[in-house]
Order: C-alpha cells, then sequence, then structure tokens
C-alpha cells in the first residue's frame, strides 16, 4: 500500500532522514520508535507531505507521490493525520468539526456527514459531547474527537504523530483504547509513540528510527524481546532499566533520586510506589561501606509489574543484611518493610544487594 | 534550616519541612533541638506537610523525644500522611511515639494529658 524508496530530508546542513526505505501493507498497524529527534516524526510528515522530503520516492498504491503529475490533494484525503495538539477548530462544535470536511472536500450532505460523525463520536465514546466545544473538553476527550474527525474523511491510511504525549497520564489509556479498537477493524495505521507496552500489543511491525533510517524493523516479539542490533539493544535496555553509577562517598543523593523519579514517571508508577523507590535508594546507599564502585540499576517490567533494584558494589565481602556493627537496624526495617525480598550475594568479588520493591 | 514556630503559653508547634533525609537530618534535628528543648516547652511537631522521611530522619525524632524526656517535656507527632504513617509503623516508631490525627487534637492532649504518656 505504501512503498518508500530512498527518502530523506534535510534542513539545510541538517540530515533528519538518511535513506528510508520500507514498505507497508493495507491493514498493517506499524508503530515506529526510537530516541528523540531520529526523524520519527518528521517520517510521519513526509509521508502526508507536511514535509517536502529532499530525496526519493514514496508510492501509494504504486502512485508516485513526488511527481509533478500527481494529484496530491487527492491522495492527501486517502490519509488522515492525528497530532500531538488535537488541532481542533475552537469556535467549532464537536459536531462542526467532524462535518466541516466531509461536507466542505467530500461532497457530503449536511445530514449525512452529521450521521456519520454522530456513529463515529459513538465509537470514540463521546456521543454526549456532540454539541460541547473543543475548550469544554479534557485533552483525552479532545484527542478523541480529533480521531473521529480524521475517521470522518473516510481515510484508508491513519497517521498518527504522538498522540499521547500531550496528555495527562490519566487520559493516555482512553486515547488508546481508541486507536486499539481502530486497529481491530483493519484501518491501515502509523503510529509514532513513546508508549511502549502500547506498542508491543498492538502493533503487527514495529520500526526502531536512529540515525536518519529504520535501523531496524521486525515483529514487536523480536525489538522487544529480541532485538537483533546494538542500537535497538541499547534503546530497549534503557526505557527498561536505569543504570546509575557512584564512585565517591559525595554521592549527589538528589541527581539520583531524580533520575529515578523521572524513570518511574516514564512507567507511571503509582507516586506512593516513585516515593519508596527513592527511599529505597537512600536506605540502601547508607548501608554501604565502599564507594569506589557502585552501580545502582532500577529495572522495571511491563509484564508482571515487578520493580528490581540492585546495588552492586565492589569491596570486601560485605552483607549489610548482617551488620552486626550497625548503629542501629531502622533503616534495614524501612527496606523490608516496602520490599517483598531482599537478598545479598557475593559474586565476582562484588556485593550484590538485590530488592524487590513492592509495587502498591 | 528555618522551620515554622508557633510559641503558645504550655506549648509549641513546629512544622516539620517536606523532607527530612540524611543531608538535611542534622539541620533538622538542630532546628528542632533550638525550638523545642531550649526553653524547656512542651512540642506538637505537624507532620502535614512531611512528604519525604528516611532512616537519618526517623533517628532525629527519636533522638529529639530521648531529650525531651530527659527534660521532661512533652513531644507529639500530628497529621501524618498516609506514606509517613506507614514508616513510622514499619520502623516500630508508632509505638514510641504518641501520634495524632490532627494538630486540635494533639494540642487538647497536651494541655490536657496528667503526664502518662510520658
Amino acid at each position: 500500500m505504501i512503498r518508500i524508496r530512498n527518502l530523506s530530508k534535510h534542513y539545510g546542513d541538517l540530515v533528519v532522514l538518511k535513506d528510508v526505505n520500507v514498505d507497508i501493507r493495507k491493514g498493517e498497524v506499524i508503530t515506529v520508535i526510537g530516541p528523540s529527534g531520529t526523524g520519527k516524526s518528521t517520517l510521519l510528515r513526509c509521508l502526508n507531505l507536511l514535509e517536502t522530503p529532499t530525496g526519493g520516492n514514496i508510492f501509494i498504491d504504486d502512485i508516485p507521490l513526488l511527481d509533478k503529475g500527481t494529484n496530491v490533494p487527492k491522495i492527501r484525503q486517502r490519509m488522515g493525520m492525528v497530532f500531538q495538539s488535537f488541532n481542533l477548530y475552537a469556535h467549532l462544535t464537536v459536531l462542526e468539526n467532524l462535518t466541516i470536511g466531509p461536507v466542505k472536500l467530500l461532497g457530503r450532505t449536511k445530514a449525512e456527514a452529521e450521521a456519520r460523525a454522530i456513529e463515529l463520536l459513538k465509537i470514540v465514546g463521546l456521543a454526549e459531547k456532540v454539541y460541547s466545544l473543543p475548550e469544554e473538553l479534557s485533552g483525552g476527550q479532545k484527542q478523541r474527537v480529533a480521531i473521529a474527525r480524521c475517521m470522518a474523511m473516510e481515510p484508508e491510511i491513519l497517521l498518527f504523530d504522538e498522540p499521547t504525549s500531550a496528555l495527562d497520564p490519566t487520559m493516555v489509556s482512553e486515547v488508546l483504547a481508541v486507536i486499539r479498537r481502530l486497529s481491530k477493524e483493519g484501518m491501515t495505521m502509523v503510529i509514532v509513540t513513546h508508549e511502549m507496552d502500547f506498542a508491543r500489543n498492538i502493533s503487527s511491525r514495529v520500526f526502531y528510527m536512529d540515525e536518519g533510517i529504520i535501523y531496524e524493523e521486525g515483529p514487536p516479539e523480536q525489538i522487544f524481546e529480541n532485538p537483533v542490533r546494538e542500537k535497538t539493544k541499547a534503546f530497549i535496555h534503557r526505557i527498561r532499566s536505569l543504570d546509575i553509577r557512584i564512585s565517591s562517598p559525595n554521592y549527589d543523593l538528589y541527581a539520583i533520586q531524580a533520575e529515578m523519579l523521572t524513570f518511574c514517571d516514564k512507567h507511571f508508577l503509582p507516586h506512593r510506589v516513585s516515593d519508596f523507590t527513592l527511599l529505597m535508594a537512600e536506605e540502601v546507599l547508607l548501608l554501604q561501606k565502599d564507594f569506589s564502585d557502585i552501580h545502582l540499576k532500577l529495572s522495571y517490567s511491563e509484564k508482571d509489574g515487578t520493580l528490581n533494584f540492585v546495588c552492586d558494589s565492589a569491596g570486601e565481602a560485605f552483607n549489610p543484611l548482617k551488620d552486626e556493627l550497625a548503629e542501629d537496624d531502622i533503616g534495614l526495617k524501612l527496606i523490608f518493610g516496602r520490599c517483598q525480598t531482599v537478598d545479598y550475594a557475593r559474586e565476582n568479588n562484588r556485593n550484590i544487594l538485590l530488592l524487590k520493591i513492592k509495587n502498591a | 534550616m528555618l522551620l515554622t514556630i508557633k510559641k503558645h503559653s504550655s506549648y509549641s508547634i513546629i512544622e516539620a519541612p517536606e523532607r527530612v533525609d540524611t543531608l538535611l537530618a542534622i539541620d533538622f534535628e538542630m532546628a528542632l533541638l533550638d525550638a523545642g528543648t531550649h526553653e524547656d516547652s512542651n512540642m506538637v511537631i505537624d507532620c502535614s506537610k512531611l512528604v519525604y522521611l528516611s532512616s537519618s530522619g526517623l533517628r532525629v525524632f527519636l533522638l529529639v523525644q530521648k531529650k525531651m524526656l530527659a527534660k521532661g517535656v512533652k513531644l507529639r507527632l500530628c497529621h501524618l500522611r498516609p506514606s509517613i504513617q506507614e514508616l513510622f509503623d514499619i520502623s516500630g516508631f508508632s509505638t514510641i511515639f504518641p501520634i495524632f490525627a490532627d494538630l486540635k487534637t494533639a494540642i487538647t492532649e497536651i494541655v490536657n494529658s496528667d503526664d502518662l504518656l510520658l
């Protein structure tokens, strides 16, 4: 359905897309993941010519999008795009937002367009908001209206550019649920997202973008469980775990805890859990004797919701769980109280403390 | 560390800060001792703003409690958030400190008590 060949996009000397080659088949749900600034959104914007590619070509059902003779507006109508920032018409009601396109561009009658709009609003769960203005809606509701508005134009392909990035975490799931529902109805979709759990569950294929190319692509099991290439491995590892190195007793506790908080927030862990996780870091560090080489690792498994915290330190064998010289056991009591299990091991001349933090 | 202190005839109310960790514990201890023990005044620590407390902070409460007991002065805690209350429970501190749901109850108790809790 979509064939991309040697696609490139430069802004002056800045090469955002280097050489993108990929095919997208009808009915596929493609998620595009990767670090910021690697061209994910630019690829999407090139697909419907919101950005003009510098080189290469895009074929929609064998029609070359970039050829001068191609009727671009007609091809563009076959693609709908949902943006991060909703882009609804603020002065129009929800119903008018959904009907203005079909009436003006597809030649539908007002009655036809309204009937279809109401159907679509039911699909996205907003039938009762027909006469509301965008300002009366929450972020999640606005994005669902934006999706319904796209659908009203009867597109064959839906492009989503980080559709949940601008949303409060509590509203992400309602938008993802709507996208998931559309995917089950066989709509061809290309979704740029940072929601890894969502990408893993919804995709037929995942594109990992890096260095301006599609660096690795494959089914979600491959990309998330067994990535083949180095940068994909590093990226997947990074989103699942946080590594912090300490080499001095004057470590920056606040910087460490700030990094851990960002990690917890990224995984939507409840505040209560993230607060206790930060506390575990402080308590574990208070138990250490040798600060010359400490490696802290916090990892979260989306599959079973477990949160593991490992303190791997150099130095003589020392089990802080059995420190008879300790001033008191208040710190240990807090650790044991907030962890499912706490274990010590001596491996490769290093002291390993493994905490399974309660995720509740 | 600057603590908000409200002095009354028979007691002082001290507002605990948002955070008492290893780095802030010494300051917190000094500020509490300054505020309370110097004047031998009963003390209510209002913990409504306290959201982060590590073992170092708990040790400060313990130490101040000991010093105040030695002087025959009462220390009461109130308005602990659920996560802080949980830390007091886990560490066994809930049985050491008289903890009250709110400031009003703590004050009433400190004014009316016959020193049984000392």
